[in-house]
């Protein structure tokens, strides 16, 4: 929603100009300032003038010369537009004033006559395209004013965020009545008192599905004279952001955006018979919308029909064919209200989003057509002529009553804290416009424009709202902790390891490809698929980790980046119930991993191994043993693994975890890459449940790998005496030779049978 | 003291001085306290003097071996450490040079922030809570106050599936508070919990928009559960996760699931409020942080609750745009590229 702070003057009297100020108001009204916008004048001293007279120019049959009266004097100017006579009031550049492109005009010598400045086009001046002829300004203007008083520059246009829930706020008058409540001032409606003429129309109404529409009123005006509407009209129709079309549309759309309900004005004798008809669709009916484009209309679709059939797709978009144009003189003015989630489905079946659906969508007023069809008449009379018949035809499928909600004061304060007595209470609601009856409870009446209050809680939300988000105070509750579950530690621990093994945690999007399933010999029908995906490769939920670590290791690869080690941590679906919920698939979290090329300490020239089994077995070893588990190996086929390098991991009890080893020679050609890829794939909740040793083993006093590690030889930096290390030195006068000696550890003794091997993954768990 | 003594004794150190091996340092121990030193010499004379004699060269011997030992041995040491050092010396090597280049390995951004926020919020007292990513409307949508003709159920909106029973709507969570709905089912108030994870929207995919992204959701109910609560809880956490001096701003908003509904801003950390053309906030001087609001009474009917004697509020953030914002980041497709060169530039 686009807001003139100009056109806001209409309604009310803000304390203040600053826009940034008024901009902080509406954003804590919840009605967020996106940005703002300064529009100003694109010329300088341009002034309205009066032409006092036009004669034609002596040398020239193409040309005219006029006086032009701009107040403090008047000036003779040459001109090439005939679009007036004198008397006209004028858009006038005195030599000195700035043009939209920057003239800056002199006096100059045109065919022999001396020419004082311009008289200006729209063009000129930056408001339009239009150089048709020159801009002409209604009669009542005074000369010598500067332009832009007459077209309310510069003004200041602020972009509202609406919430979904407020489609009060989807106008002037609503905008206007927020203001008003922060402010604690007074706003007006404007006027909408239209001199009518006898009659009714003889169009009549007919609501056929009073699901999709709850009232339809229809109004008729006469004697209309479509054109161009008044440069102050347009300029705030653009400052709003919609296209000035004609006079009557243009009054259509200023009443939707003034008082936020949509209209519709259809060319009367363009409608064949004398009966409108509002009903769903026939499927394979179609219209043409007046964006040109032919709707193929479903049985879900509200339509407005005359004699012939579908003229307009309810609150959505008017027909082509009974649309305003150039030639029509007789209007039928509808104004009506249509049920929100009809609206909504309509216009995104057609992707069809317009100012008018916008705005149903959220759900207007219901017993705002009177009102806002009034204002239209009021509006079309004054610019185009019009007479407005007095009868209105309002057909009420649906009536709708003001709500009635009782609101007990303790619920405001268990929601909100201390400090919100009724005085305070009813303050804030009344300046809502919400009528307040009784005492606690309170009876709040809450309008038609306001559906989003229905409940107590909603009233709290209000009064919260007004208060301001600001003064509540920050307190800091505690929760009864809990914190990261075992598994959660477990699962960290082991991300951690294996980033500390070098490898590089990667986050695929969790799709796969049919291509994919293909080459890893998965049946194409074993898959959860996506019904309506944007995209083929978004449209098949993974049944693995691999192909997604495989691609990523492509597009590493193909970019120059190897060697790549990358592992995921993440969900899989599988084609069956969840053993915690029957309803949804079962989605265990795996760990996979996938490397290319050499992985591994490198040294000065940047050698290290090439990846195969061993490097996936490798890491397996690791990452069980930060687990403090044991597994088991055992040869095994698996489709997309090496048939003779891989391996199937299973717990102590014979359950398997999953596949370690080598990608299958084929699957590194279809997946683009070089050599040996080292791949697993382990199902994460019988990693990380692994049974860990909880009691402490004897540390065998064996040397562990035949390494005696009681032995303090020197293995340090060459040449260094041993005995310095030894720490049991002593001084022997009169032996003046170094000699290495072999003091036995602490601990030591000589080897014996029996000793248990020094195991991996024996350890226990120190205490995490 | 024994003239012959003093002498030796005197002369020691400059005789120490001069020797400049290990060898030669033997020899000239041989020398001062060897069998044929001097030291050795009045050793076997002692016994021809007179008795009287006798204990004051003792006494003389006994020092000057203690000194001359002392002398040796300190000069030993020297010498040790000069010959040790020269060998270590000729063993120099530039090491400046990468001969043992480990891979270095990385944990996920989007890894790495989800574990910040939790862990501020189990500072708090929380419980960090995972579930399900293919659910039903019932959870998605329905418990939280979502009726069917709400917009975001359109299939332009949300994924669906083919698994299970249509009529249940099987879908994509689009957010992660379906598991407030099947945390409170399954437990009873207190509550306090957080809950990471992966959501699914049908978005095209383009620098701002990812079919799939990471949120945390959070939620506190109980007995006396305040907006000022929210209000604290949030800046609690806006403060921890951008520093002290960060600003929040609470702004009406509207979700289905709260009421009242509230969306957080942080005042920018980069131009700290509004600088014009700041590359992190545009200028404006707020960054939209989350949303959030007190749990509307339908959710708690929905799972059982009684909405008359328990409050809460609820909040979710997106975790792309929290490390998009916190880092600079500005295209969210990087996050699903696994490019090695990005990935390693947060380990
Ligand atoms: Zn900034």
């Amino acid at each position: 929603m686009r807001v003139s702070l100009r056109w806001l003057g209409d309604f009310l009297e803000l304390p203040t100009t600053d826009p940034g100020e008024i901009a902080r108001a509406l954003t804590g009204l919840g009605l967020k300032v996106e940005s703002i916008e300064h529009l100003e004048a694109r010329w300088a001293a341009v002034v309205t003038a009066k032409v006092v007279s036009a004669e034609p120019h002596p040398h020239a049959d193409r040309l005219r010369v006029c006086r032009v009266d701009m107040g403090s004097e008047v000036l003779e100017v040459v001109c090439g537009a005939w679009n007036f006579e004198a008397g006209a009031t004028v858009a006038f550049a005195p030599p000195g004033a700035r043009l939209a492109d920057g003239t800056v005009l002199e006096v100059r010598r045109i065919r022999g006559v001396e020419s004082n400045g311009m008289i200006c086009s729209e063009r000129e001046l930056g408001l339009s395209d239009d150089h048709e002829g020159i801009l002409v300004l209604p009669d009542e203007i005074v000369p010598g004013r500067p332009l832009e008083e007459v077209v309310e520059l510069p003004d200041v246009v602020f972009e509202l965020e609406v919430t979904a829930n407020r489609p009060d706020a989807m106008s002037m008058i609503g905008v206007a009545r927020e203001l008003a409540a922060y402010y604690r001032i007074p706003y007006r409606w404007p006027e909408d008192d239209y001199p009518a003429i006898p009659g009714a129309p003889t169009t009549k109404v007919e609501i056929a599905d009073p699901a999709g529409c709850y009232r339809f009123t229809l109004r008729e005006i006469r004697n209309v004279r479509v054109g161009p509407s008044p440069l102050w009209m347009r300029r705030r129709l653009q400052a709003a952001g919609v296209r000035p079309i004609n006079n009557v549309v243009d009054v259509t759309n200023y009443v939707m955006i003034e008082l936020g309900h949509p209209l519709h004005a259809f060319d009367a004798d363009r409608l064949e018979g004398d009966l409108l008809v509002v009903r769903r669709a026939e499927d394979g009916e179609t219209l043409v919308t007046l964006d040109g484009v032919t709707r193929r209309l479903s049985a879900e679709d509200v339509v407005i029909c005359d004699r012939t059939g579908p003229v307009s797709l309810a609150g959505t978009m008017g027909g082509e064919s009974t649309e305003v144009g150039d030639q029509t003189t007789r209007v039928l003015l509808e104004a009506a209200s249509w049920d929100p989630p009809s609206i909504m489905w309509m216009s995104r079946r057609h992707g069809l989003r317009s100012e008018a659906s916008a705005r149903f969508e959220r759900g207007v007023d219901p017993n705002l057509p009177p009102r806002a069809s009034a204002r239209a008449a009021l509006l079309i009379h004054r610019l185009a002529g019009g007479d407005v018949l007095e009868g209105l035809i309002d057909e009420v499928a649906v009536p709708f009553a003001p709500r009635r909600v009782d609101l007990p004061l303790s619920e405001v304060e268990r929601l909100l804290g201390p400090g919100f007595d009724q005085g305070r209470v009813v303050e804030v609601l009344t300046s809502l416009d919400l009528e307040v009856e009784g005492s606690d409870p309170l009876t709040v009446v809450v309008p038609t424009f306001r559906p989003d209050l229905s409940r107590p809680v909603d009233l709290v939300e209000e009064v919260a709202r007004l208060v301001g988000y600001d003064s509540f105070p920050e307190t800091l509750p505690r929760g009864p902790g809990g914190g990261w579950n075992r598994r959660q530690k477990a699962r960290r621990r082991l991300v951690e390891t294996l980033a500390g093994l070098g490898l590089n945690q990667a986050l695929p999007l969790p799709f796969v490809t049919p291509e994919d399933l293909q080459v890893f010999d998965h049946p194409a029908d074993d898959v959860i698929r996506v019904t309506n995906p944007l995209r083929e490769e978004e449209s098949i939920l993974r049944p693995s980790l691999l192909p997604g670590l495989l691609k990523s290791l492509r597009r590493n690869v193909a970019r120059g980046v190897s060697p790549v080690g990358l592992f995921e941590v993440g969900r899989v679906f599988i084609r069956e119930s969840s053993p915690d919920d029957p309803r949804i698939p079962n989605q265990p979290e795996r760990l996979g991993w996938a490397l290319v090329g050499s992985f591994g300490p490198a040294d000065l020239a940047g050698r290290s191994r090439e990846v195969d089994v061993y490097t996936s077995t490798g890491i397996l070893r690791v990452v069980v043993h930060a687990l403090g588990g044991r597994v088991a190996l055992q040869p095994d086929h698996r489709p997309g693994f090496h048939p003779g390098r891989t391996a199937r991991v299973t717990d102590p009890e014979g359950q398997v975890l999953g596949w370690v080893g080598e990608l299958h020679p084929l699957l590194v050609d279809r997946y683009e890459l070089d050599g040996r890829v080292a791949i697993a794939e382990l199902d994460l909740d019988r990693l990380l449940d692994l049974p860990r040793a909880t009691t402490a083993q004897p540390v065998s006093a064996l040397p562990a790998g035949g390494v005696r590690p009681g032995f303090h030889r020197s293995r340090g930096a060459a040449g260094f005496p041993a005995r310095r290390l030894s720490g049991r030195r002593r001084i022997r006068p009169g032996r003046g030779r170094l000699r290495l000696r072999r003091v036995p550890g602490p601990g030591h003794r000589h080897p014996q049978l029996g000793d248990p091997p020094h195991l991996e993954g024996s350890r226990p768990d120190p205490g995490r | 003291m024994n003239p012959q003594l003093a002498e030796v004794v005197e002369a020691a150190p400059g005789k120490l001085a001069a020797v400049q091996s290990l060898e030669e340092l033997d020899r000239v121990e041989a020398e001062l306290l060897g069998r044929r030193s001097v030291l050795a010499q009045l050793q076997k004379a002692i016994g021809s003097l007179p008795p009287e004699e006798r204990p004051a060269l003792g006494r003389d011997l006994q020092q000057a071996r203690a000194t001359l030992v002392e002398l040796v041995e300190t000069r030993r040491r020297a010498l040790e450490r000069e010959i040790a050092d020269r060998v270590a010396t000729a063993d120099r090597v530039d090491v400046t040079l990468d001969a043992f280049r480990l891979p270095l390995g990385s944990r996920h951004l989007i890894y790495q922030t989800i574990e910040e926020v939790c862990e501020i919020f189990v500072s708090l007292g929380y419980v960090v809570a995972e579930g399900p990513e293919a659910e039903i409307a019932w959870y998605n949508f329905d418990a939280l106050n979502t009726p069917p003709t709400h917009p975001a159920r359109a299939e332009t909106d949300t994924l669906y599936i083919d698994f299970g029973d249509p009529a249940t709507e099987p879908l994509l969570r689009t957010h992660t508070s379906p598991m407030q709905i099947r945390w409170m089912e399954a437990h009873r108030p207190p509550v306090a919990v957080v809950v990471p994870g992966k959501v699914y929207r049908a978005d095209t995919i383009d620098a701002s928009h990812l079919p799939v992204f990471h949120q945390v959701e959070g939620l506190m109910v109980g007995e006396d559960v305040r907006f000022s609560d929210l209000k604290g809880t949030l800046a609690h956490f806006a403060r921890s996760f951008f520093g002290p001096q960060t600003q929040v701003r609470f702004r009406p908003s509207f979700f289905p699931f709260t009421e009242p509904s509230a969306e957080l801003d942080v005042s920018c950390f980069a131009c700290r409020g509004g600088e014009p053309g700041c590359r992190v906030c545009g200028g404006e001087g707020w960054l939209e942080l989350l949303g959030c609001g007190m749990v509307d009474p339908n959710v708690f009917d929905a799972v059982g609750y009684d909405p008359k004697s328990v409050t809460g509020f609820a909040f979710g953030m997106g975790v792309e745009r929290l490390a998009m914002v916190r880092h600079s980041i500005d295209d969210i497709r990087l996050f699903v590229d696994n490019d090695l060169r990005f990935l390693r530039q947060f380990p």
